[in-house]
């Protein structure tokens, strides 16, 4: 069961040398969401969206920050293991194209709704107390949440759920990226947690179930995760928006919404789409993302996004027991309804579709890890 | 060791393990109560009532636990289990394992500042497993001794040489992660088995949808849920969307009475059944209790009667019928396929909670333990006892008492405990 890096107990202040100063933070909110639920107290998140020490003499140097950093390689075997993962995207019960039959979701939503869907459903069964995304406040603007009703999570619908499309303001910095896991460390109760579902990016996702390898909190509260598909987010000074602009061919504020298929569609105010190659704008990717390998969120217990379905519909794969429980009730109880085949041929060849171009963009996150 | 001879080593430390220790000790005899738990309490300790009488269960057992813990004759041996026995009667050599608590005991306040600290969540298996609690811990509420155990299966001290926050905080310097297993050494005049019951295997259960369906659950799990001091505080909610249970299924004989697990009757059932529909009906007015059963067995002294105010008053319905499948519906609801032998009919309801009565077997371990006391088991595998001394075992010296003898309920228990105390007696003050 040990890694084979147990030698040595490390703390943050290792944390901060080998990842943060090494620009490979991928700001997943995990190691402060942690140290926060504990009642440690530690950490913070700094303006910049990286982890810090708020009060450096709490750290009890348990160096489980380190353990559970998605950057960090501990844990990922047990992890493989655990999930029987398997290159590139890791193992999946069932691919279908689904979208929500709810026609406010669907006036709102990025790619189908499914994501919203099925968040509404829990909630409207009470299968969790509340669901962990990020929400719009204002235009490139969004902070993690945490939904426990129906408005709320139709406030953080759109485009957020293909993680790598909004570009939010802290501080000086663009980011479209928000730290969900460190929503987390508000819901603490002793004797029955919380129930939550968490809709996240690979990294948030990551962390999630590397905490949960370990029981440790606030992963015990985390009861579903819905990962997202992520080819990466933007993070770029605020100088650098006037040449994003230029690339994109439009201003800022004329931006409705951000939606990934095989290129960047953004979609303007007065209803134009651009569609931008990934390769465009590839440099204002964040540092960690480039180094990152996973797209397809192969540990959540669904993966979604729009690549590889039609306008209008979301890419679900379903990975694990809990994931089929809560797709099938939702398709029962008419949450969100499947696109329909006229021949099972055609069927077989859509999720043949779906499943080589997911691996496609796999295969490429993957080798760009490795670098040039 | 003084008067060695003339003490009694008890096994086991719930309710009937209890009584046989208090019983001795104050008739003077020196006991050494051997409990593999954390803490003593036994079975008892996870009830919310007891029947007939529905008086708090946790009432009636603390003050009994604090007067054994505290007593000068009692020698509280708690996460201990027995290694080995030889000896006969009236000299008998046992060799108890006292397993690592990885805290010292005595320095241990039972301040909580460990446990508040500790990042890790597992099942607690006090709750059923329907709340969660650390890898440092006190087993329960009302433990003693008052110390915290660290599960070493759990601890990323201890498994992965990570962590070691509860050392750090610990003000006593109480944490010892080097602790190792400990062998003491007894010699005592006789040997009380009072070791209990185990709820039955997985098998039958898992033929009703448990661990399938989140609202098919056990009695006992029952009991935590409507327990003040258990997860919910006593709210009946269910698993799967903590909506309170206002229609009960009650599924009685799963895996008893049953040519293809234990043949036998496990005796308390039929009215533990009735007092958690009764219970369900006073936390919450309204609800609706089926008690699905094979025959009802309302033996005891005022046990008719129960069940006659369960129907009259709380709104218990009894439907002679055995469960033959439970299903779930997409709200969660289990479906409950029933033959009303009455109506002649098969029927189906649609119910919020299903409870299983699972059969209640000889506590798992019976079997290796019976081998190193060198005793008998019956055909279901309780201790096999004479039948009209029924507390002596097939060895001269060990006695049984409580469940592990015969299914029994608690009054049963605490009597046949008495009884093996006399016995016990009578062996060693023929020294």
């Amino acid at each position: 069961m040990t890694n084979e890096s147990s030698t040595q107990q490390r703390s943050f202040t290792d944390l901060e040398r080998d990842i943060i100063s090494a620009g490979l933070c991928s700001q997943c909110g995990g190691c402060v969401s942690f140290c926060s639920a504990n009642k440690l107290g530690a950490l913070e998140i700094s303006p910049d969206g990286t982890p810090r020490y708020s009060d450096e003499e709490k750290c009890l140097k348990c160096g489980l920050c380190y353990s559970i950093c998605t950057q960090v390689n501990e844990l990922d075997q047990e992890l493989q293991e655990k999930f029987n993962w398997v290159p590139p995207m890791g193992r999946y019960e069932r691919v279908t194209s689904a979208r929500t039959t709810n026609h406010d979701i669907r006036s709102i939503c990025t790619d189908g709704g499914v994501v919203t869907s099925l968040l509404v459903y829990m909630l409207d069964y009470n299968l969790i107390d509340g669901a962990v995304v990020s929400r719009f406040v204002g235009p490139f603007n969004r902070v993690p949440m945490i939904a426990t009703d129906r408005a709320d999570v139709l406030s953080s619908a759109g485009s957020d759920f293909s993680a790598s499309t909004h570009v939010g303001v802290v501080g000086d910095e663009y980011s479209t990226y928000s730290p969900g896991a460190f929503a987390l460390k508000d819901l603490t109760s002793s004797m029955r947690p919380a129930r939550v579902a968490l809709v996240g990016t690979p990294c948030q996702v990551h962390t999630i179930r590397k905490m949960q390898c370990l029981n440790i909190v606030p992963s015990d509260m985390v009861k579903y995760t819905i990962g997202l598909f992520c080819m990466e987010n933007f993070a770029f000074p605020a100088l650098a928006k006037r040449e994003i602009e230029a690339k994109i061919g439009a201003g800022m504020d004329e931006i409705k919404k951000l939606n990934i298929k095989e290129e960047l569609i953004v979609t303007l105010t007065n209803g134009e789409s651009v569609h931008v190659p990934f390769d465009v704008v590839h440099e204002f990717a964040r540092p960690a993302c480039l180094k990152c390998t996973e797209f397809a969120n192969d540990f959540a217990d669904i993966s979604a996004g729009g690549l590889g379905s039609p306008d209008g519909y979301t890419t679900v794969l379903i990975r694990t027991d809990a994931g089929q429980r809560i797709y099938q009730a939702a398709l029962k109880l008419g949450y969100i309804e499947e696109q329909t085949y006229d021949s099972y041929r055609e069927k077989a060849d859509g999720q043949m579709g779906m499943v080589t171009k997911i691996i496609d963009f796999a295969r490429q996150k993957a080798d760009r890890s490795m670098g040039p | 060791m003084e008067n060695q001879k003339s003490s009694v080593m008890v096994i086991g430390g719930g309710i009937a393990g209890i009584q046989a220790s208090l019983d001795l000790a104050d008739m003077g005899v020196k006991v050494h109560l051997v409990e593999k738990q954390p803490g003593i309490g036994g079975h008892m300790a996870q009830l919310d009532k007891t029947f007939p009488t529905n008086d708090c269960a946790i009432c009636i057992l603390a003050p009994k636990m604090a007067d054994c813990f505290g007593h000068p004759n009692i020698n509280v041996m708690t996460y201990s289990e027995v290694k080995s026995v030889n000896g006969e009667a009236g000299d008998f050599n046992a060799v108890v394992t006292k397993k690592a608590r990885y805290v010292k005991e005595e320095e241990c306040t039972g301040c909580g500042e460990c446990v508040e600290k500790c990042p890790t969540r597992i099942p607690d298996e006090f709750n059923m497993g329907l709340s969660n609690r650390k890898a440092i811990y006190l087993y329960f509420l009302q433990s003693v001794p008052r110390v915290v155990t660290i599960d070493r299966d759990n601890c990323l001290k201890l498994t992965r040489d990570r962590c070691g926050i509860c050392q750090q905080v610990c003000d006593k310097d109480a944490i010892d992660y080097e602790q190792q297993d400990q062998d003491i050494q007894l010699n005592v005049g006789a040997i009380i088995l009072a070791t209990g019951f185990s709820l039955v295997d997985a098998l039958p259960l898992q033929r009703y949808g448990y661990s399938k369906i989140q609202n098919v659950i056990t009695s006992l799990e029952y009991e935590r849920l409507s327990c003040a001091s258990g997860p919910t505080g006593g709210h009946l909610e269910r698993p799967s969307d903590h909506k309170t249970a206002k229609r009960l299924a009650f599924i009685q004989c799963v895996g008893s009475r049953d040519t293809r697990r234990s043949r036998y009757c496990s005796s308390v059932c039929c009215m533990h059944s009735t007092k958690e529909a009764i219970l369900a009906s006073e936390h919450e007015p309204g609800t609706q209790s089926f008690i699905f059963y094979t025959d009802l067995r309302a033996s005891g002294k005022g046990f008719q009667e129960y069940i006659k105010r369960a129907q009259d008053e709380y709104g218990a319905t009894y439907i002679k019928g055995r469960v033959g499948e439970i299903n779930e519906n997409w709200s969660g609801d289990p479906v409950v396929w029933y033959e009303d032998t009455e109506a002649d009919e098969v029927k189906r309801m649609t119910v919020d909670l299903a409870i299983l009565a699972p059969s209640l077997t000889p506590v798992r371990g019976s079997t290796e333990l019976a081998q190193l006391l060198n005793i008998e088991l019956d055909e279901y595998g309780f201790f096999k006892t004479d039948p009209y001394f029924s507390v002596e075992t097939t060895r001269k010296g060990i006695f049984a008492c409580g469940y592990c003898r015969d299914p029994m309920d608690i009054p049963e228990s605490v009597t046949s405990a008495s009884s093996a105390a006399a016995r016990a007696m009578s062996v060693i003050s023929n020294q």
